[in-house]
């Protein structure tokens, strides 16, 4: 796919025999990575393995305690960041090093603080530009704005230009897709196919396999500080090897269903242990309903800034409600805060472990009682009664007892982390559990057994709400999917009628559908019938838009649910999909289908016009004619 | 995901385009912290000048720079030490230790040697506090604190428990030389706000110093200075702390040991009150200045309508606290 990189492959790091203990963890064991120019390079590896501090360790934010590293046939000596910028190596980091009191400007120039000679503002604001041009991004940047309003895929953004600004060769991405929504992720991955056909050595690092499937040239995998695979050509492996190599052993299928509970019917039964109508808590949040049974996982799709975590935090009193009802079991409820939500078995998970869930400086076992602090009533902390209790869990989630006492939560991997927060909620006995991205950040391995884990707590009653921007998982996850878009949930629909392709188009901002929705609304009005967007697979279909005017007959579909054909009252024309209009034999309809295809040949489903067949039927040439006139508009 | 071609990206913006971007220039200027503490020192001289009317005469307006001018130097360092995410509790102690150095220099040296040891021993200490700040992790609230007592011992120990009063009366003409109609003290306050506001602004030191508040491990990531100019910001406000007690010593001619008592507090107030992060990153000293007339403009009020000295605490204090809240409910209500 990218036979560039392989034209002359130019050698251009070489690091091996690197080793690096920490106080009395060996985080790399003579580990070894060998880039070329013009290539992105996977580095893989679980949580713990060693890929973040072999990435530290070529950028100068650790030193190691052995080993060599051949920067550009020459050994490579650095004391500290920025002999390694000097160099011409940088790093863009998970957590963001940006300075949010300074502006895009400053940020991308930051180094050239550091250096002799006058700031000459003009001069580097010519530069950004220029920059910013090279990743296409010209526009998408106001150089003078303070970085702390920025999206987390502007910031990025920042901060691939200040790497760039060094006139860097090697450029360590670590884990940069972890906060991006998949069209941001698209993006990135544009900008990492520039950069590597300038020549640009790319590392990528991430726990994403479909990701490094995507971007990736070669993989080097680690395992408890070791390289476990140098160099493999990514088109020679396949997802199984990936896994093999970096947990050690087969890992079957990450989301383990049943069958089952892949029926497309399960949960359209049974009350609602916790019903959401109508919430409104502005600006994010505008218009969300939804209900999950005890028993089900509930996912709530979108992309970021969709307003699903707000929605999330409005429900568990942490954000003011406008309007809206909260029915838990029949009973409307209206925590104030989370104290009330708790009280009440509502349980929450926020995204951010580090700011939002974890108490640093007090040990798990606090960390593990903290909610329980809260709910118990008495003067002293109360933990004996709850300890019997907790050691259980800790055993049940795979968490080694005797680690209990450990003084620092942040000694543990980011999977062990989230494993104690959601311990944590479990010890309360909750009767809704909501968790907010709770793998981000989380390898592979530790990742199927917080999965294991959810889908257990399930079984036993509780109605999970699972937020999470990682559709894959989504899909795998959640019996059913709400998504959300501009604050407003839009759908509802089982996740077996879906897959990514769907939910994208679901997703999608209701803004930028709006040339979408223009089009049904002249098609509808100029013929007086239905004018609607519709995904069709087999025997089942997925109403994304529906213009109906006003009089015109219905065709029987509602928008933002799948139903199948013969539910509709149009199964005739959905069925033949012919080129003109099709009359229905039971109903006095007419319907054409027009499909929608963009010039590369993506298909986006089917535009449809539904009239009354006793009336003058439009030209469906005219129709074709204005579908592909909105398709090629790009 | 080659189905986002469909549903444009640049949509992502907030909805609202560039309407509302446009109605709101009103609000992006009052969103400047500055602006809106201009307003309110402006609101509260217009309250004064209703209440006395000997507020707004040219005697009193000159006398509220003049007694701008202690508090107003002291500001600058601090500033410099808050955008970097410390704090310099002992700038008051200094103040007073170094008006003692120079009551003692003048004893020997003639003025123009004088002042300079006086702020060279403002500077040391500042570089002592600086060091164990930036260089040994220390927390600076501590530091400080410790040299704070420290400097206050040392010049009741160097004065003998009494005020040097034999200082010699030339040393007044810093003060009271005119400089194009003003007095010098304040234009002297005058350029160094402007060369503070410069530096801050438009040179790679002051951007970093701003950074190193913002986010220390970015900095130090970029590879900037950051142990440096970690210690800087103290050695400039004890330097300053030197020079503003000279221009008290040289009005009174003479040094007491108590001098600069509580000075901190004032200067940490007008620095907060002028828009300043506690946490650093966030401050200007555009901001300082307006903070710094705001206190004394509220102080040289009181006096006027002849408040009692015991009553004016509580009330610059409840002042003080008030502004706090109000900005807080407004920019609060701003986000929205």
């Amino acid at each position: 796919m990218h036979a560039l990189s392989r034209v002359r492959p130019s050698e251009i790091l070489k690091a091996t025999g690197i080793d690096k203990t920490f106080d009395r963890t060996r985080a790399l064991q003579g580990a070894t990575l060998e880039l070329r120019a013009g290539e992105v390079h996977g580095l893989l590896g679980a949580n713990g393995a060693g890929k973040s501090t072999l990435s530290k360790v070529i950028s100068g934010h650790v030193i190691p305690d052995r080993g060599e590293v051949v920067f550009k046939g020459q050994a490579l000596r650095v004391a500290s960041t920025r002999d390694a910028l000097e160099a011409g190596i940088a790093i863009v980091m998970q957590e963001t090093s940006l300075a949010p009191d300074l502006s895009v400007l400053e940020n991308i120039f930051l180094p050239e603080l550091g250096r002799p000679g006058r700031l000459s503002r003009g001069r580097l604001r010519q530069r950004a530009r220029e920059l910013l041009a090279r990743l296409g991004h010209e526009h998408m940047l106001p150089l003078d704005q303070e970085v702390r309003d920025l999206s987390a895929a502007q910031r990025q953004l920042v901060e691939i230009s200040k790497a760039l600004a060094l006139n860097t060769d090697l450029i360590i991405f670590d884990e940069p897709t972890a906060s991006l929504s998949p069209s941001e992720v698209e993006r990135l991955f544009e900008i990492m196919d520039r950069l590597r056909q300038d020549g640009h050595a790319l590392v990528f690092v991430s726990h994403r396999l479909e990701e490094v499937f995507a971007i990736t040239d070669r993989v080097t995998i680690m395992r408890e500080g070791r390289t476990v695979a140098a160099s493999l050509d990514t088109a020679s492996l396949s997802q199984s090897d990936l896994v093999r190599h970096m947990v050690g052993q087969d890992l079957g299928s990450i989301y383990a269903r049943t069958a089952e509970a892949r029926e497309p019917d399960r949960g359209r039964s049974g009350e609602f242990l916790l019903a959401v109508e109508g919430l409104s808590a502005p600006p994010h949040v505008v218009d969300v309903s939804f209900g999950v049974r005890g028993g089900e996982i509930l996912g709530l799709g979108g992309l970021v800034g969709a307003g699903r975590s707000e929605a999330a935090e409005a429900i568990f009193g942490l954000r003011p409600r406008a309007r809206g009802t909260i029915t838990l079991s029949g009973r409307p409820i209206a925590p104030r805060s989370p104290a009330e939500a708790i009280a009440h078995g509502i349980g929450f998970i926020p995204e951010d472990r580090r700011t939002q869930n974890i108490v640093p400086d007090l040990s798990v076992k606090e960390n593990l009682l903290l909610a329980h602090l809260g709910a118990y009533r008495g003067f002293g902390h109360g933990y004996r009664k709850r300890e019997a209790a907790a050691a259980r869990l800790m055993e049940r989630l795979g968490l080694p007892a005797d680690r209990l006492l450990d003084t620092n939560m942040l000694t543990f991997s980011g999977g062990m982390q989230q494993k104690v927060i959601i311990a944590r909620w479990l010890l309360l006995e909750p009767a809704v559990l909501i968790l907010d991205e709770p793998t981000k950040g989380v390898d592979i391995g530790t990742r199927s057994s917080i999965y294991a884990i959810l889908r257990e707590v399930a079984s036993q009653g509780v109605a999970v709400v699972l937020i999470s921007s990682d559709f894959e998982e989504l899909l795998g996850l959640a019996d059913r999917i709400v998504v959300l878009s501009d604050g407003r949930s839009i759908a509802d629909l089982p996740s077996a009628l879906l897959d990514e392709v769907k939910l994208t188009l679901l997703a999608a901002p209701r803004t930028s559908m709006a040339r979408n929705t223009a089009l049904l609304d002249a098609i509808s009005a100029d013929h007086s019938g239905a004018a609607f967007w519709v995904l069709i697979d087999s025997d089942e279909l997925i109403c994304l838009n529906l213009v109906e005017a006003a009089g015109s007959p219905s065709p029987g579909l509602r928008t933002g649910e799948a139903m199948r054909i013969a539910e509709t009252r149009i199964s005739r024309a959905l069925m033949e999909r012919q080129d003109g209009f099709v009359a229905e034999t039971d109903v006095p309809l007419s319907t054409v289908l027009v499909p929608m295809r963009n010039p590369r040949g993506h298909d986006f489903g089917w535009i449809g016009l539904t009239v009354d067949s006793r009336m003058s039927i439009p030209s469906a040439r005219l129709i074709r004619t204005r579908v592909e006139a909105l398709m090629s508009a790009d | 995901m080659t189905t986002n071609d469909l549903v444009s990206s640049d949509a992502r913006e907030p909805p609202g385009g560039s309407a509302p971007r446009r109605a709101s220039w009103a609000r992006r200027i009052l969103g400047r912290l500055e602006v809106r503490m201009a307003l309110l020192a402006l609101l509260i001289a217009i309250a004064l000048s209703l209440l006395s009317p000997y507020f707004l005469t040219r005697t009193n307006i000159f006398n509220i720079l003049d007694q701008s001018v202690v508090v107003g130097i002291v500001a600058v360092g601090m500033t410099f030490v808050i955008l970097t995410g410390g704090i310099d509790l002992s700038v008051g102690s200094v103040a007073g230790l170094c008006g003692i150095v120079l009551g003692l220099s003048l004893q020997h040296l003639p003025i123009p040697l004088a002042i300079p040891c006086a702020i060279a021993a403002g500077g040391f200490i500042g570089l002592v506090s600086g060091c164990l700040i930036a260089y040994f992790g220390l927390a600076a609230f501590v530091v400080t604190l410790g040299m704070m007592a420290i400097a206050r011992s040392l010049s009741y120990i160097f004065s003998g428990q009494t005020a040097i009063s034999n200082i010699p009366s030339d040393l007044s003409n810093i003060v009271y030389t005119s400089i194009l109609g003003i007095p010098s003290n304040v234009a002297f306050l005058l350029v160094l706000y402007a060369l503070a506001f410069a530096y801050l602004t438009y040179t790679k030191g002051g951007r970093t110093i701003y950074a190193i508040g913002s986010n220390k491990e970015a900095a130090r990531a970029a590879g900037l200075s950051v142990l440096f100019y970690s210690t800087l910001p103290y050695v400039i406000s004890g330097a300053l702390s030197a020079v503003a007690v000279t221009f008290s010593i040289a009005q009174l001619l003479s040094a007491d040991p108590l001098m600069g008592n509580m000075l901190e507090l004032d200067a940490i107030a007008a620095v907060v009150i002028g828009g300043a992060s506690l946490y650093g990153g966030r401050g200007s000293i555009v901001g300082t200045l307006i903070g710094v007339l705001i206190m004394v403009m509220i102080r040289n009020g009181l006096n006027l309508m002849g408040v009692s000295p015991f009553w004016q605490g509580s009330a610059i204090g409840a002042i003080i606290i008030l502004a706090l809240l109000v900005e807080r409910l407004v920019s609060v209500r701003a986000k929205r």
